[in-house]
């Protein structure tokens, strides 16, 4: 016979992977329209606004769930560490209307060196295996692959800082390039970072360890 | 903070019934211990044996040694009954002595100690009665029958009986389990209350109100102490899957 708390923690795990999916869709088609210039602004912002609202239901369920069972324990842990993550979801989902606003403003990387849109297509497909990562280890409280996203969070970070640096040393050739560059790289680290709370909350969850894997 | 209890190696017996098998914890003074597990793990033979209750049921045995104020209370020279003025006890049903009067509930301890002077009398009964928050609801009826007060108030009664002899540590084998939520809800605030002069120990099959009301927890299963630490560490992240699956609901 299976408790009734773990009726409303499928459900809301059910939740979280299926705003999982959604993030995930909805970070590739923001990066999409920077590297390839097409209008994906408005399809972004319905994503991410759903997205909000789907975060917000989880919050609701979690607070519900602690109301009525007064979880302790493995359950307690994932309780709080599902609402957590449900805000690293929104978190990523902003970035990526973030990262889509500046194309739609500023033109994105048009008027960029090809080295640049090369620099960050590279990068962004570092930060989308680790959003898959993130994704995949929750759906499994897999900690393992938990831990293995901390390599690739540190070559992240490290391109993120080397592109400021080679910013530095040679401006591109107009400022609206600079300012879309800079914004969107810094958006895609700050996405990489969620992803990164997102396994530290699995190993929590999984097994009552806070570990940084940054 | 200094140790109040130290239980080391202790084995209890009803007959041949191994019921408590090498428990050793040491409590904590000024703070609430809860003991929980399911029913038939031995937490109140635990407490019984901790006053000397224990070896009044025929048949029963004990072993091992329990320090109180590092002094072992099963030393032969040590008389039982001054152990149990010094550790008081809170049972699960109410059980005020129902032809006595409120005041003679409260007295009865101290009576029965020769106290006879009436001005010494009032004035324990009084604090006794304030202490478990019981003194305002019968201050003008204290002649009434100590059985015509509800539950609750019985039960606070009760807690007021054991303080009169102002012992150092009080027992409570589920003192709310007989009592409504909010009368089981004003013994939990009297708990936390009662530890800034008290010592409590705590029985109780209610997880939640261990996890409410205690600031360390021990999980028994079998007669056996399987863990034992801060209630937060135990109801955040227990150590041992049986006390997991123990306070999840999987199982007991």
């Amino acid at each position: 016979m299976s408790r009734i708390l773990d009726v409303g923690l499928e459900e809301l795990s059910v939740m979280l992977c299926r705003m999982g999916e959604l993030t995930f869709e909805t970070i590739s088609l923001s990066i999409k329209g920077c590297l390839t210039d097409t209008k994906v602004y408005s399809r972004v912002r319905e994503m991410s606004d759903m997205l909000v609202l789907m975060a917000d239901q989880a919050e609701d369920k979690t607070f519900e769930l602690i109301a009525r069972f007064q979880p302790v324990a493995s359950d307690l842990r994932t309780i709080k560490s599902y609402m957590k993550i449900a805000y690293d979801f929104a978190r990523y989902s902003r970035y990526a209307l973030d990262i889509s606003y500046i194309n739609e403003q500023l033109g994105g990387l048009k008027e960029c060196e090809a080295w640049i849109s090369e620099y960050i297509e590279k990068m962004s497909e570092k930060v989308l295996k680790m959003v898959r990562t993130s994704i995949n280890s929750l759906r499994s409280h897999n900690t393992k692959l938990a831990e293995s996203i901390a390599q690739t969070e540190k070559e992240v970070d490290e391109m993120y800082l080397t592109y400021i640096d080679k910013l530095i040393e040679k401006a591109p050739a107009t400022s609206k390039c600079t300012i879309s560059s800079v914004l969107i790289i810094r958006y895609l680290e700050r996405i990489a970072d969620h992803a990164t709370y997102i396994c530290e909350s699995v190993i929590y969850l999984a097994t009552g360890k806070k570990t940084a894997l940054r | 903070m200094s140790y109040k209890i130290e239980i080391q190696d202790l084995n209890a017996w009803f007959g041949k019934k191994h019921v408590l098998q090498d428990i050793t914890m040491k409590i904590k003074e000024n703070v609430v211990t809860a003991i929980i597990g399911p029913s038939g793990c031995g937490k109140t033979t635990l407490i019984r044996c901790l006053n000397r209750m224990h070896e009044l049921t025929p048949g029963a045995k004990v072993a091992g040694k329990i320090l109180l104020d590092g002094e072992d209370i099963y030393d032969e020279k040590v008389d039982p009954v001054t152990i149990r003025r010094r550790i008081g006890m809170v049972f699960q049903k109410p059980n005020p002595f129902p032809m006595m009067s409120i005041y003679d509930n409260a007295a009865a301890g101290l009576r029965l100690n020769g106290v006879t002077d009436k001005h010494r009398l009032d004035e324990v009964v009084e604090k006794s009665l304030r202490v478990a928050h019981l003194w305002d609801e019968v201050k003008t009826e204290l002649g009434k029958s100590g059985a015509s007060l509800s539950g609750g108030q019985q039960q606070r009664l009760c807690i007021a009986r054991a303080l009169a002899i102002e012992p150092e540590v009080i027992l409570m084998d589920e003192p709310t389990s007989a009592l409504d939520p909010t009368a089981a809800a004003k013994i939990e605030q009297l708990i936390r209350i009662l530890i800034e002069d008290y010592t409590v120990i705590i029985v109780t099959h209610n997880m939640q109100q261990a996890a409410r009301v205690s600031d360390f927890t021990a999980f028994l299963y079998l007669g056996k102490l399987v863990e034992y630490g801060s209630t937060k560490d135990i109801f955040e992240n227990p150590k041992s899957e049986l006390t997991e699956k123990y306070i999840t609901g999987e199982f007991g």
